[in-house]
């Protein structure tokens, strides 16, 4: 496990923002989610070139769902984490956790909440 | 649908983007963007802004990135294949490969086509005998004009021609000529030589004629073929003459004569009457230098006089050209330079013998610009062309109807294509899916046109021209073949698919289409398809012409009057080259004994000797000086057709003396006697007396002329009558090969089998050049013309036959469009024959306007077949009235079957359809 592969931050919000949207999870929405909930407005390249990263290291998995009329006739392409995915936004968060712990640990406890 | 559109993206800019994006994420990537244009863009912004938002979004795409991931992603796509989750009617576009077209694409198309087998079957089937045709025709072309011998490196080969003193550039070279040019030059790293020769192979007591090559003793090695038997020629077997009879075999001798022998090395074969002994067999691809022919042996040039009686002065003589010459140039060196080279080569031998190379310039031309030889190349060609014209009108009519049950489809899909348009679903993907489909069809049509097409070979390689020396076509399916078939076939897919396809998807149609349900038929409606049925009525009318001219010009043929007996006759030609019978004395004594023994024969009557027939395939002009007529060569003496007979030809050929008197046994002595054809007369002494009157051979010894003939045909059938010079043989020199012409009471194959059998009586070892009989001898002069009729009806035939479906098709189409308007009509009285004149002249209609285009197209093109008509002109009033007719005929069929259909529409449920 220790040679997970390195997730990088933008990685690490698609994988976020997947996760958050379940089984509706689709380029269009993932961005949505990025660009409104975490400030992070990215093209529309950006969002597939990472998500398709995000597949080849085996952390989600795609496919294409039915066509809508609503954009015109053509399917969505769907994602979902895979459990490697959950393991390695849980490596991160937990790096992240206890990098918070030493900052709490310094500053006495002041900004905790 | 307004609404819609204004709803919609800019399609171009979606085109665009499905264009530059992997073919997996385009649908998803080219949707999300739709889709935020839709709900929050347009809303937002506006029209304009949020067009040009999209458009925005299309042109900065990062096409390269996603293509890398997405190809990485499909190497190891496989493995993630068998977990992903599968939903209940998903739909599997995941098709991670880069193809031009979708894996979905391809079932689907199948599906369709599956799902309609009667239109898939007769789609298949026209575009088959469209593209079998050409197939058929470009394998002959390419077996003949195309196929390149295997020969290495070919690119380094270059033809050397030595040119004419009259300054034509590609003939033969002599061997002095050659020697000098291989032992004296910087620019070829080989030069080799090649003569064609026959000679009598003797096999079992029976002598038979076979085609061989006279080569140098590298020619094997310079161009690169291996032997696939034993070895080539040594230098020691090309160095000094008659001391080295070895031979190479062709592989086709081998196998046919040897039953491929694998011990055949070291054996002895007889050649023209000498031992050699075999050291080897040519590889099965090297059929010899010239295609068509196939070449039986190979033997070293040093041999030369082993097989004609000319004691290898060949060899020595510069003036005496008959070798083609090939080579290999040096690394680096251009043909430009080599040319340059062999100019300056020239001129030094110009120099050094003025007699035999004054104005002699050798040449060279890069080997694999050469098929044959420039001269029959440039004869070819036109012919090639026909033959391709013909069978790409063939394929453009079978093209034109699948284009035409395309567009009948589509309207059968109309519905569905325009939900999915409104659906919103891209143009490009519609028009793709709709391709794939015509594409899968042509492929088919291809594959089934590829077996056609060796069927149609097999036949016609049947028809072999009546000629004495053996040839051979491999006209077998070889990469070019392939190549050009499938071109054709993705072609005619894509080319004729498209239209179809862009109309059916086009969103603007869709109402017009709508509308044309209701008015479909009315006078001066013309839709695409009534186009394409009026283009099939042309094209097929102009190759109907074709036809009809080249079978009216065979008609014509058969019955012109040659001038001479045609009835039953045989005729055999000993061939005294290679016989032991080396002096005029010799081999008039045999020809005088052979006439004798013919003439005991019971079945044979008459026996005519001449030294060659009038309308076979050599053309003989002898010189002749008329003092009272010089012409303006610079020898004022005249280039006539001669022919040298004896005593008896005339009565025996019945060809009428109309002056003067026959040739009779005593003019054999005494001065020299000629007689002439009437168009002699005509050409040279109009309305003079001729009978008496002497004129002079080339070298201006004198010809007294004793009688006049009536003209023959001498060179084809359709020429105007010609100056015909008949020689008195026998006093003089005996030239070398004479016909024996023999009529008799019994059947011609029954005198052909006696005059065989008498001529080996007389001498088994004299072997025969040509036997045959007189039908033969004419059928080649019809061959050309028979086969130019029998093609051109079979191809004009199927175009009738495919423009008669198109018509049918359209007609019949025409008519359910308009049932509801037919059950109308005669619900308030028109009767059945109303309404299937009615419908019957919608088709015609359209008959008459191709018809008329036809005619001015055939007119306009039939000129270019003139030079092959016998007899009609290219505008022949009976061709263009009779054809016409025909193909009226066949398009009221056409048109009338299913116009009958209609009239047994039930008013009551016409009304009620749709």
């Amino acid at each position: 496990m220790g040679k997970r592969p390195q997730l990088g931050d933008l990685e690490e919000l698609a994988l976020l923002a997947v996760l958050r949207l379940g089984g509706s999870a689709y380029g269009g929405r993932i961005r949505e989610v990025l660009r409104d909930d975490a400030g992070r407005p990215v093209s529309i390249s950006t969002i597939y070139v990472t998500l398709m990263r995000l597949e080849e290291k085996g952390m989600v998995r795609s496919w294409m769902g039915e066509p809508t009329g609503e954009r015109g006739g053509k399917a969505r392409r769907y994602f979902e984490v895979r459990p490697e995915g959950v393991e390695a936004v849980e490596a991160v968060r937990d790096v992240r956790d206890r990098m918070w712990e030493g900052v709490r640990a310094a500053e006495g406890g002041g900004h905790g909440s | 649908m307004a609404r819609d559109h204004w709803a919609s993206p800019p399609r171009w800019a979606t085109l665009l983007m499905e264009a530059r994006l992997p073919s997996e994420l385009a649908e998803a990537m080219a949707g999300d963007l739709e889709e935020e244009y839709r709900n929050r863009v347009l809303p937002a912004r506006g029209k304009a802004r949020a067009d040009l938002w999209y458009w925005g979004q299309a042109l900065g795409l990062r096409a390269g990135a996603l293509r890398r991931i997405s190809g990485r992603l499909g190497a190891m796509r496989p493995t993630f294949e068998r977990n992903r989750p599968r939903r209940v009617g998903s739909r599997q576009t995941d098709f991670w490969s880069r193809m031009p077209m979708r894996l979905d694409d391809l079932k689907y198309a199948a599906r369709r086509l599956i799902k309609s087998p009667g239109f898939t079957l007769v789609a298949v089937l026209s575009l088959a005998l469209g593209i079998g045709a050409n197939t058929a025709m470009f394998s002959i072309v390419n077996a003949v004009l195309l196929r390149r011998l295997p020969l290495a490196h070919p690119e380094q080969l270059v033809e050397v021609y030595t040119s004419e003193d009259n300054g034509y550039p590609a003939s033969t070279s002599s061997y002095p000529d050659f020697a000098d040019l291989r032992d004296h030059n910087d620019i070829f790293s080989g030069v080799v030589g090649e003569r064609t020769e026959i000679a009598r192979v003797d096999r079992d007591g029976e002598p038979s004629v076979v085609f061989g090559e006279l080569v140098s003793w590298d020619f094997f090695r310079v161009l690169g073929v291996p032997m696939a038997l034993g070895r080539s020629f040594l230098p020691e077997e090309g160095a000094t003459p008659m001391t080295h009879p070895v031979v190479v075999l062709g592989y086709r001798m081998w196998v046919k004569e040897y039953g491929q022998d694998p011990g055949i090395v070291g054996k002895t074969v007889r050649l023209s009457g000498r031992a050699f002994t075999v050291v080897g067999v040519a590889p099965k691809a090297f059929t010899g230098t010239f295609p068509v022919l196939v070449t039986s042996f190979y033997a070293p040039m040093m041999m030369s006089a082993a097989f004609m009686d000319s004691e290898g002065q060949e060899l020595e003589q510069r003036n005496s050209r008959s070798m083609f010459l090939k080579a290999r140039l040096k690394p680096g060196v251009t043909v430009a330079q080599a040319n340059a080279a062999l100019k300056a080569f020239s001129a030094g031998l110009a120099e050094r013998y003025p007699d035999s190379n004054k104005k002699r310039i050798m040449s060279a031309v890069s080997t694999e610009d050469v098929s044959i030889h420039p001269l029959v190349d440039k004869a070819a060609l036109p012919v090639a062309g026909l033959l391709l014209t013909v069978v790409g009108l063939v394929l453009l009519i079978a093209c034109v109807n699948l284009a035409s049950f395309l567009l009948a489809r589509a309207e059968d899909r109309r519905r569905e294509i325009a939900v999915r348009l409104a659906l919103g679903a891209g143009r490009g993907a519609l028009v793709r899916q709709l391709l794939v489909e015509t594409v899968v069809l042509s492929l088919l049509g291809g594959l089934a046109g590829i077996g056609l097409a060796r069927w149609t070979l097999d036949l016609l390689m049947g028809f072999k021209p009546p000629i004495p020396v053996p040839i051979e076509l491999d006209v077998s399916v070889d990469g070019h073949v392939l190549l050009f078939t499938l071109g054709v076939s993705l072609l005619a897919g894509l080319l004729f698919g498209l239209v179809p396809a862009l109309q059916a998807t086009n969103p603007d149609v869709a109402p017009t289409l709508k509308d044309e349900a209701g008015r479909a038929g009315k006078p001066g409606r013309f839709n695409l398809r009534s186009t394409l049925v009026v283009t099939q009525v042309a094209f097929s009318f102009v190759l109907l012409i074709g036809a009809g001219l080249f079978v009216r010009s065979l008609q014509k043929a058969q019955t012109i009057d040659p001038g001479f007996y045609t009835g039953p006759a045989a005729m055999v030609m000993p061939m005294m080259e290679l016989s032991d019978y080396k002096t005029d004395d010799q081999i008039r004594e045999y020809y005088r004994t052979l006439k004798e023994r013919l003439l005991a024969d019971p079945d044979i009557d008459q026996v005519a000797i001449a030294d060659r027939l009038p309308l076979g395939m050599s053309i003989r002009l002898s010189s002749f000086i008329l003092p009272e007529v010089p012409s303006d060569r610079p020898d004022g003496d005249w280039e006539i057709d001669a022919v040298n007979v004896t005593p008896g030809y005339f009565e025996t050929m019945e060809v009428p003396v109309v002056e003067g008197h026959a040739f009779t046994e005593a003019d054999v002595y005494g001065e020299a006697k000629i007689m002439v054809s009437q168009a002699f007369v005509q050409r040279f002494y109009p309305g003079q007396d001729v009978v008496g009157r002497t004129i002079q051979d080339g070298d201006g010894r004198p010809l007294r002329i004793v009688g006049v003939a009536r003209d023959t045909k001498v060179r084809t059938l359709g020429e105007a009558p010609r100056p015909y010079v008949y020689r008195l043989q026998g006093r003089t020199s005996i030239a070398g090969m004479m016909e024996f012409i023999v009529r008799g009471r019994a059947s011609a194959p029954k005198l052909l089998a006696d005059a065989r059998r008498v001529v080996n009586e007389v001498d088994p070892d004299v072997p025969l050049f040509d036997a045959k009989t007189m039908n033969e001898h004419l059928s080649l002069m019809l061959f050309a013309p028979r086969m130019a009729a029998l093609l051109l009806s079979v191809f004009g035939a199927l175009a009738l036959a495919l423009a008669g479906v198109g018509i049918y098709g359209v007609v019949s189409y025409a008519v359910s469009r308009r049932t509801r308007e037919l059950g109308i009509r005669m619900s308030l009285g028109a009767s059945a024959s109303d309404v299937v004149t009615m419908a019957v002249k919608g088709g015609m209609r359209l008959v008459v306007i191709g018809g008329l285009i036809g005619v001015v197209l055939a007119g306009g093109v039939t000129w270019s077949i003139s030079r092959w008509l016998y007899g009609i002109g290219s505008t022949d009033v009976a061709t263009f009235v009779a054809i016409p007719l025909l193909l009226s005929g066949v398009a009221l069929l056409a048109a009338f079957v299913p116009a009958r259909r209609a009239s047994k529409v039930d008013p009551v449920r016409a009304l009620r359809s749709e």
